[in-house]
């Protein structure tokens, strides 16, 4: 007890001063890692709130499913589960490499990918520059609902639609081509014109809407930018070529990253319906070869090794895609 | 160099009128400021001379021609913008250079041009940066330098210098000075600041509610201003205004107010105006501590605030604030006392209470 006093011994401080200190240590300590979250999560916590279906959404539907993924290395049996089946290492992926199938499909998906995003992806560019263009506010209404329409029908009926237009008998196309003093053609059987129909619809059903990002862009463009190039003397094509399309490129990119991302994503609907064993040979495409093999055949475990091939080579188109893109042109998804 | 003439310009959006019978000329290679508060008409005014907003009624002539009907880009005129207008993506040497490139000039010519600019304004350490790189007063140094390459016939400004702090809105407004200086060029100048319009302009147009107020020179303005309204707007601290009603005695009229009177010079608009209700404008920097002088008023100091050189007396008279300017002399004890104002009867503006135009005539400053 004798050390404690409020004198101290010499050349040592007094309690009172050493407690003081300590108060005054502990007051501007730097909050722990933990404390500065608790904090951030008590500030915001009505974002986080909003955020939360979403997050639960992505665990639920997208990240639980992965624990199934394991099948894909598994010769699996409903039987015995996803646990219970034996562990085989790649042999799926050995027998997906034989498969003259799965090639074919993993072709028919580039092929049809790379034609989709040749020719569509600049088509919403294309129709947002030209909304913008559009100064009559009824027609410019106008032409918008009718390109934003065909998303908003169901693939289904945009099948439907596309069947009976290129039917020999009775379709539109054939009609005219009739008219003209053609013969008939029948297109939904012939692999050679699978591609160019599908390509067409998706462009027709997917254009106008995908414009809306673009145009959404080009409304973010500040009006003194236009102001002051009509001063300097630019054309509406000048500035649609040096003010629009040079604002709106980040976007562009950004959709660009996006869209190889999903280069072996096909409409996996839409092939499904306006396919036919006679169009395989053009139109079998990854997702319709999964399945097939796995919802048809019941091969669940063969289906999840072409899925997880899919899923990794997406994966890697992504990250490649953003890295040139924020290389090149200081725009990038993260 | 070419002059601008508005002969009853007028701009209707629909029903509303918000321009109305504007009638103004701008000689050759003068500088003229649009001043006025927000809504006044003034930007409106100024984008209907470079074609950006069509013109409802009157005419609008540059160098002689009427420009109603011509597209802004061969009216020859160039616009500097409030926020710069810079195109992000292109670098400041391309930014300058876009009207030149618009036009089809040869790259050698292009290449002078800017080169010409950039030294002008400073910039030619910064021709391979991005706007986004830029700080505001060099993107305004860009804006303008875009606006010289073109060797337009008139500049036009539309608040240039409102986006930048306050000490770069002085240096700023010195370039502005200097380079109109330079390069002579007619210029209109739109600003809501009255300090750019004083320091800038060769003639100030203070607007109000759609209609000009006055147009004269800076000082003219300051000294004879024909309404309450210009009376308030420039100067500062602005004018005091105080409510009073005209007497008349042997020796001329007085203003009264509160109990105390102010004597006014003979003014032809005050003769026979025993009982008329006025309002008395007077400048806080002509007004004197003296405590001799005839002419003197009490009022109730508040407060005193120290501005370095000089200080404001902040007070009230007849239940209004009143703002005395005084020099300070390096001390502030002489003001401590002060009770009381006096002031030189041709110093005082006298104005109709009613319509707020000014009654009094010339103010003399002498030398």
């Amino acid at each position: 007890m004798s050390d404690i006093t409020t004198e101290g011994k010499a050349g040592r401080p007094p309690v009172e001063e050493l407690v003081a200190q300590a108060v005054e240590a502990e007051r501007y300590s730097e909050p722990s890692r933990l404390q500065k979250v608790g904090d951030h999560l008590k500030r915001e916590w009505q974002l986080y709130l909003l955020l939360a279906p979403m997050v639960i959404w992505l665990v639920l539907f997208l990240y639980k499913p992965m624990y199934g993924l394991q099948i894909a290395f598994k010769d699996y049996s409903i039987f015995r589960g996803v646990a219970g089946s034996p562990w085989i290492g790649f042999e799926h992926f050995e027998r997906l490499f034989e498969s003259e199938q799965f090639l074919r499909a993993i072709k028919n998906t580039v092929l049809i990918s790379f034609w989709s995003l040749v020719i569509g992806f600049p088509i919403p560019i294309m129709l947002a520059l030209m909304f913008n263009e559009v100064t009559n506010a009824l027609y410019k209404r106008t032409t918008q609902t009718i390109a934003y329409l065909p998303h908003f029908i169901s693939s289904v009926i945009i099948a439907g639609i596309v069947i009976t237009s290129f039917s020999p008998s009775m379709g539109i196309v054939n009609a005219i081509i009739n008219f003209f003093g053609g013969e008939s053609i029948y297109f939904l059987t012939k692999p050679e014109w699978f591609r160019p129909i599908f390509v067409g619809t998706g462009i027709w059903q997917e254009a106008g809407f995908s414009s809306i990002v673009y145009l959404a862009a080009i409304a973010g463009v500040s009006p003194t930018l236009y102001e002051s190039a009509v001063v300097d003397g630019a054309s509406r094509w000048q500035m649609m070529w040096k003010i629009t399309l040079p604002s709106i490129l980040p976007t562009i990119i950004i959709m660009l990253i996006i869209r190889i991302g999903n280069i072996l994503e096909v409409g996996f609907e839409m092939v499904i319906l306006l396919y036919q064993p006679a169009t395989y040979e053009t139109a079998d495409i990854i997702n319709t070869f999964i399945y097939r093999q796995g919802l048809q055949a019941g091969q669940y475990d063969f289906a999840a090794a072409a899925g997880l091939f899919n899923a990794v080579v997406a994966f890697v188109l992504v990250i490649t895609a953003n890295a040139i893109s924020r290389r090149f042109s200081r725009t990038s998804l993260w | 160099m070419s002059g601008v003439t508005l002969d009853g310009v007028v701009k209707k959006y629909g029903a509303v009128q918000v321009v109305h019978d504007i009638d103004l000329t701008v000689a050759p290679q003068e500088f003229v400021v649009l001043v006025g508060p927000s809504g006044c008409g003034k930007s409106t005014t100024l984008r209907m001379i470079a074609g950006l907003e069509e013109i409802s009624g009157g005419t609008v002539s540059i160098d002689g021609r009427v420009v109603n009907r011509v597209a802004p880009k061969d009216r020859d005129v160039a616009m500097v913008f409030q926020n710069y207008a810079l195109y992000p993506h292109l670098t400041v040497a391309d930014n300058i250079a876009f009207g030149l490139k618009i036009r089809k000039e040869s790259k050698e010519a292009i290449a002078s041009s800017v080169d010409e600019a950039a030294s002008i304004l400073g910039l030619n350490a910064y021709l391979e940066r991005r706007p986004a790189d830029l700080s505001g007063g060099q993107r305004q140094r860009v804006a303008m330098g875009r606006a010289i390459v073109r060797r337009p016939k008139v500049f036009l400004f539309d608040e240039p210098l409102s986006n930048l702090d306050a000490k770069l809105r002085t240096q700023m407004r010195a370039e502005i000075k200097r380079l109109h200086k330079r390069l002579g060029a007619t210029s209109i100048y739109v600003t809501h600041d009255q300090v750019e319009a004083m320091t800038l302009a060769d003639r100030i147009v203070v607007m109000n509610d759609g209609r000009i107020e006055q147009v004269g020179t800076p000082m003219d303005l300051f000294l004879n201003p024909a309404s309450t309204f210009v009376a308030s707007f420039l100067g500062s601290p602005p004018m005091n205004m105080v409510d009073a009603t005209i007497e008349t005695a042997a020796d001329g009229a007085y203003a009264v107010f509160g109990g105390q009177r102010l004597k006014l010079d003979a003014l032809p608009g005050l003769q026979g105006a025993a009982g008329r209700e006025v309002t008395l404008g007077l400048r806080p920097e002509y007004v004197t501590l003296d405590a001799s002088h005839p002419n003197r008023v009490n009022v109730d100091v508040e407060l005193i605030e120290t501005l370095g050189s000089e200080a404001l007396i902040h007070a009230t008279l007849n239940d209004k604030p009143f703002v005395i300017k005084a020099e300070t002399k390096g001390a502030m004890s002489h003001l401590s006392g002060v009770n009381g104002f006096a002031i030189e009867p041709g110093m005082i503006k006298v104005f109709d209470a009613d319509t707020g135009r000014a009654l009094s005539g010339q103010t003399r400053v002498s030398a």
